[in-house]
């Protein structure tokens, strides 16, 4: 583990943002070095920010999600920060439905600050795309494995969320809505976003004590850009052996449990009384 | 609308008395000094056709028959669970809203409309603007498992910010909670009608109020993903007006109709004819 103790939560953010961070690709190379990019919605258009593909990973054939930031300003700009347009979700479903077919188990790799907010992702039913995405990934009858790797932000995030096992780095975040947005929202003001992020329990350690995520994958000491391969490799471990138990499960279970793991996900109140309504 | 007045004579438009509401001294849309009790007899609509928003009391009111109303599962109460404190510790905000008589963000029950069994939810967005909670999202998912099992029709009217800051990601979490159970709607081959009203955006518009089998926005209604001011802070876009109204959304293929509340009653009683 590395000196995650005297991080601030403001620093873990600013860690899960770092542009020297591993993104996908450089998760994907590593996990699967015969990948192969898929592309579009089969709709209106095919989304940068949001990587698809197959390849081999552990001797099978393995369909692959995740959002890539970019590292230059004309990658960001390309990638668009990796915040998704409505035609992300779209061609996701897609896939996932092509991996049903064949069988193959998915893996996605959450790191965006959120679904683009922006004009042209509203006239193209960004709120539709997102709702859609978010109920059809409980109908997909393949393993579903998600790792945020570093920014989860929102609805965004967890339109490519919805999984039968959710694991994340140790430096990475997974929230409401950005530490500025949350700001917006609450303060009306962005400026408070140090303030914000103490109160929204983002960490990932917080997210395991809610029980919202299976576990932390530590990170090499200083963080996963401190060394990249020893960070895939993590990564790379954790997920593995996350869906080897779900590759030989029964759909239907498959399918029950996945609905349960978020029909009940506020429900650590079974071990924490003050968490979430009671059920009667 | 041709083919529904057949039921103007046996369908009211609203189902019991509408509770007063909280109104400007004008209506912001033509400007006249409002009456508030003739407003109340055409559903808080203006003559000029300007849609005051209603509280869920309001929507039960409206939508379910004259004395069918079993709300279920009023009790379940919020938490404060991460501790929130500044700028208002949200312990406070609850409670505070609780005796000003507001039960969350979301009631939901069984009634009949027309006759006819539904199960029907409506946002409150008077409770932290009407924001997607833990009980919010556990009545939501209650009762669309209840409808989903017993095959009766379930009805929702949104106004709603979005997810509730307050409650963390576990707010968050919501939106897949309840989309996983408006799978159960669908996969039952039960019918779900959504109603939006203003304002309708963010985590409540990305998770079930866009994924009924009809969505039906009211007049007006602002619905969207992401609300204005934060597309104007994050992109410095001039939006043009009408951005995210009603009309835009149905032009968009977002919604199914634009109808006014006046005429929404007659309209669910004859999809309800149709489809259950």
């Amino acid at each position: 583990m590395s000196d995650e103790t005297t991080l601030t939560v403001w620093q873990v953010v600013e860690l899960a943002r770092n542009s020297l961070r591993p993104y996908t690709l450089d998760y994907i190379q590593r996990l699967v070095p015969d990948f192969v990019e898929l592309h579009g919605d089969r709709l209106s258009g095919d989304d940068p920010a949001l990587v698809a593909g197959v390849g081999t990973w552990h001797g099978r054939t393995t369909m692959f999600f995740g959002h890539q930031k970019g590292r230059s300003l004309k990658e960001r700009v390309s990638r668009n920060w990796g915040m998704m347009h409505p035609e992300g979700y779209r061609k996701a479903i897609r896939l996932a439905h092509h991996a049903a077919k064949f069988g193959f188990p998915i893996v996605s790799l959450i790191d965006t600050p959120g679904a683009y907010p922006g004009a042209a992702a509203e006239e193209r039913g960004i709120a539709a795309a997102i709702a859609g995405a978010i109920m059809e990934w409980f109908r997909i009858p393949v393993p579903i494995v998600a790792a945020v790797i570093g920014e989860g932000g929102s609805g965004g995030a967890l339109g490519m969320g919805v999984a039968d096992r959710v694991i994340m780095l140790e430096n990475s975040i997974y929230s409401v809505a950005s530490p500025e947005a949350a700001a917006s929202i609450v303060w009306r003001d962005n400026s408070r976003k140090v303030e914000a992020a103490e109160q929204l329990q983002l960490t990932s350690r917080d997210l395991l004590a809610m029980g919202v995520v299976e576990e932390i994958v530590a990170e090499p000491k200083g963080g996963a850009h401190a060394d990249f391969d020893a960070a895939a490799a993590s990564l790379d471990e954790a997920l593995y052996r996350h869906v080897q138990p779900l590759l030989v499960q029964p759909v239907e279970q498959l399918l029950q449990h996945r609905y349960e793991r978020f029909r009940y996900i506020d429900s650590l109140l079974h071990a924490e009384p003050h968490f979430g309504p009671k059920i009667d | 609308m041709a083919v529904i007045d057949r039921h103007a004579s046996e369908v009211r438009i609203a189902g019991g008395k509408l509770p007063p509401i909280t109104l400007p001294t004008n209506c912001p849309g033509c400007g006249v000094a409002l009456d508030p009790e003739h407003l109340r007899k055409q559903v808080y609509v203006c003559d000029c056709g300007h849609h005051f928003r209603m509280g869920a009391d309001g929507w039960i009111q409206l939508i379910a028959d004259k004395a069918s109303w079993q709300e279920r599962w009023g009790d379940i109460r919020s938490h404060d669970l991460l501790n929130w404190k500044v700028p208002k510790p949200y312990q406070e905000t609850v409670e505070q809203l609780t005796e000003e008589g507001l039960n969350e963000a979301v009631r939901t029950g069984m009634c009949t409309l027309a006759g006819r069994p539904i199960w029907f939810a409506t946002f409150d967005f008077r409770f932290v603007g009407g924001t997607l909670s833990i009980v919010a999202g556990e009545r939501l998912a209650r009762g669309l498992e209840q409808a989903a099992a017993s095959g009766t029709p379930y009805v929702l009217v949104s106004a709603s910010g979005g997810a509730r800051m307050q409650e963390g990601v576990l707010a968050l979490m919501q939106m897949a909670k309840v989309n996983a159970a408006v799978g159960r709607i669908h996969s039952a081959h039960v019918p779900y009608f959504s109603v939006l009203t203003d304002p309708t955006f963010g985590g409540t518009a990305a998770s079930l109020a866009l994924l009924a089998d009809i969505n039906i926005a009211e007049p007006g209604a602002a619905i969207g993903f992401t609300g204005p001011r934060v597309i104007k802070q994050a992109t410095y876009a001039d939006l043009p007006p009408g951005f995210q109204s009603a009309d835009f959304q149905l032009a968009r293929g977002q919604v199914d109709m634009v109808v006014p509340r006046v005429e929404l009653r007659r309209l669910l009683a004859h999809l309800l004819e149709m489809y259950a």
